[in-house]
């Protein structure tokens, strides 16, 4: 996910352009508020519909892996400004070579994971620089189906269902406040369920554990790679690039990149097939603890308009909440209900 | 003079890169929060790009003394800050871009020749927020440091694994007779008295490290001062002849390659036969120096309220720091480079 979305979506779906705000600085004089409840865009239903649809599209036998493309931590990138948005939402010409490496970098782990015996793939689009289309479709690899464009309910794992034999993730970046390249997650300074930290690839792969999907591939800067191991145990990684500052870094050649996806992605679906990859699986009931962004938490509306979602307590500290609930599906349409308020003017 | 005083702008006063979340939350307040980015200052000041194993090669590309450049809008992207939205054309900074990329790889090329099999290339131009060279373009054995801040700026990543260091496309230092000629920040630096360039100044952290300089390429007035500054050991690869401060008589892009080629060859043959030396000076290191005049008197402030630093304020703009290690004068020019970004 970029954190540098929400600008454009607002601007792009409640027709408010010209009001554009920096990420996470809500403007002083707050304009109106849209206070059309989450549900009526997208809420359980549609995640449901989402993954019912997907469901008929996956096949029922054979290694189907569903890949999550983010792009700060793609290989080369360091600059969210120049690098991760498009003219149009106030980025350079230089988003566009970006978008080749993000399909370059999808193609390499399909290559290797068809290597290995997977037969389908599943690409979702994980960054929102021009509204979760930043693939290009014709470049991609033909038997993938893809999942692009925004609102889409639980943007990172839209459509996952239990026919899915395993998630990747390529592009990722570091958790919000981590050492990384352009580190942040969804909405949040924190979060963590049962008292662990997870970053934006470790809430995907909690979303897919409940369904027996493990996560088997990781590919960002050191930070993601030693962060996500951590959390998610010892899935492959890929560490495209050694950080120096949250907008520096010493990057192996994006052709090299891609040689090692490649290998890694292969030997990801060989573990996984094997039975040596586990899904995230956490006790239940879900204890979920996290803490807005401070941006947000300054956003009096944001703020009470979270606290107020069905489930969400208060969690002691301004800004923090708590949601307790045995389901992970629950969890992602919380995820989903935050990301759909703060997007809002 | 302006222009100069621009190019080495370029260097300086670009706009906070932070993630989006940390320009969210501004600069830190509280104690916490500042202990959190000093430790995460020593984090990054303590890395090392990945190792690798053979005859390793440090290459610092930058623009203004590449062949055939002269103009800033062929080294600035227009996205560095306010003042350089108009200093920049798709068909100058863009261009120039693909030229810098095959000098280097010419460099690099050279090298191998000559039996390096490691090579790390930290951009050393300001430009687009040192971010100029092609990733794609880019040899594929090389690992390429980009972006900005970096903890010892041109020489970040560089460590005593390192057989040599390489500088292509440099340029002659603030007040002299080059193209585009500035150094860092500054309008005079010196240690022990001894004027450097930006060459110069890290090859002295190199020096540090046992590492030498063995290749420096960019106009003649900067090859004959990097001579008298730390001697004439490195291979020198003239690239053009400065006629003016936005002028110059230059080689072909293509002869201009040849010659890297060549030059990096015999560069790393002189090395490996133990014929450079690193550059050193007596320690403790007296570093004077004065910023640029055409900076707000607010950098001078801020620069004076360096905490991490012992400096002594020697005039207007002038300061002095006496120390044991270069590399804290590495750290400093980093620290400079975010006092005049505030």
């Amino acid at each position: 996910m970029s954190a540098g979305r929400s600008v454009g979506l607002t601007a792009a779906l409640l027709a408010c352009g010209g009001a554009l705000q920096a990420q996470g600085q809500p403007a002083a004089a707050a304009p109106p508020r849209d206070t059309t409840p989450p549900g009526a865009y997208f809420g359980v239903t549609e995640y449901r519909l989402a993954r019912q649809k997907l469901e008929l599209d996956t096949q029922n036998s054979g290694f189907t892996v569903y890949i999550i493309g983010d792009m700060e931590g793609l290989a080369a990138v360091v600059r969210n400004a120049t690098e991760m948005r498009p003219v149009d939402r106030g980025g350079t010409p230089q988003h566009e070579r970006f978008r080749q490496e993000l399909t370059d970098e999808v193609n390499a782990v399909i290559a290797g994971a068809r290597a290995a015996g997977a037969t389908q793939f599943i690409v979702n689009e994980g960054h929102g620089g021009t509204l979760f289309r930043n693939i290009l479709p014709e470049q991609l690899d033909p038997e993938a189906i893809l999942i692009r464009g925004y609102p889409k309910p639980i943007v990172m794992s839209t459509g996952l269902n239990p026919k899915v034999d395993a998630m990747m993730i390529v592009g990722a970046h570091a958790n919000a406040g981590s050492p990384g390249v352009i580190s942040h997650s969804f909405a949040f300074d924190s979060f963590t369920v049962n008292g662990r930290q997870l970053n934006e690839a470790g809430i995907a792969a909690f979303i897919g554990g409940e369904m027996g999907i493990p996560m088997i591939l990781a590919a960002g800067d050191d930070a993601l790679t030693a962060e996500t191991r951590e959390m998610l145990g010892p899935l492959e990684t890929v560490t495209v690039k050694t950080v120096f500052s949250g907008s520096a870094a010493a990057g192996l050649s994006p052709a090299r990149v891609h040689g090692q996806l490649r290998a890694a992605a292969a030997r990801a679906v060989r573990r996984a097939r094997a039975g040596q990859l586990k899904p995230l699986v956490l006790d239940r009931p879900y204890h979920v603890r996290f803490c807005l962004r401070r941006g947000y938490v300054r956003d009096d509306w944001v703020r009470t308009t979270v606290g107020r979602l069905p489930g969400v307590a208060d969690g002691g500290t301004p800004g923090c909440f708590v949601f307790t609930t045995a389901s992970a599906e629950e969890v992602g349409n919380l995820l989903n209900e935050i990301e759909w308020t703060v997007l809002k003017p | 003079m302006r222009i100069a005083v621009f190019v080495g702008m370029a260097l300086f006063t670009a706009p906070s890169l932070a993630g989006p979340a940390l320009r969210a939350q501004g600069q830190p307040q509280t104690d916490a929060q500042r202990a959190t980015a000093q430790a995460r200052q020593q984090l990054f000041r303590s890395k090392h790009v990945p190792h690798e194993a053979g005859f390793r090669v440090f290459i610092v590309p930058d623009m203004e003394g590449m062949g055939s450049a002269v103009d800033i809008h062929e080294v600035i992207a227009g996205n560095e800050g306010e003042r350089y939205k108009t200093l920049t054309s798709p068909d100058y900074w863009d261009r120039f871009r693909l030229l810098l990329t095959k000098e280097v790889n010419a460099t690099i090329a050279g090298a191998r020749l000559a039996g390096a099999r490691s090579f790390v290339v930290n951009e050393g131009h300001g430009g687009n927020m040192f971010a100029n060279v092609l990733p794609w373009d880019l040899d594929t054995a090389a690992i390429l440091v980009r972006g900005f801040p970096k903890p010892l700026v041109m020489i970040t990543g560089l460590d005593s694994t390192f057989g040599t260091l390489m500088f292509t496309g440099a340029h002659a230092t603030a007040g002299s007779p080059g193209v585009m000629a500035h150094n860092f920040a500054f309008d005079s630096f010196t240690v022990n008295g001894k004027a450097l360039n930006e060459v110069g100044i890290n090859a002295l952290m190199a020096g540090e490290m046992g590492v030498s300089v063995s290749l420096v390429s960019g106009d003649d007035v900067l090859i004959a001062e990097t001579k008298e500054m730390i001697g004439s050991e490195f291979v020198p690869v003239i690239t053009k002849r400065a006629v003016g401060r936005m002028a110059a008589i230059t080689y072909s892009p293509a002869r201009v390659r040849r010659m890297l080629q060549a030059g990096a060859a015999e560069a790393v043959r002189r090395e490996r036969q133990g014929r450079i030396r690193p550059f050193t000076m007596a320690r403790p290191y007296r570093v004077e120096f004065t910023l640029r005049a055409s900076y707000p008197d607010s950098v001078v402030t801020a620069v004076a309220g360096l905490s991490e630093f012992k400096l002594e304020k020697l005039g207007d703009r002038s300061f002095r720091l006496v120390t044991d290690s270069a590399r804290e004068m590495g750290y400093l020019l980093d620290a400079i480079e975010q006092a005049v970004l505030r």
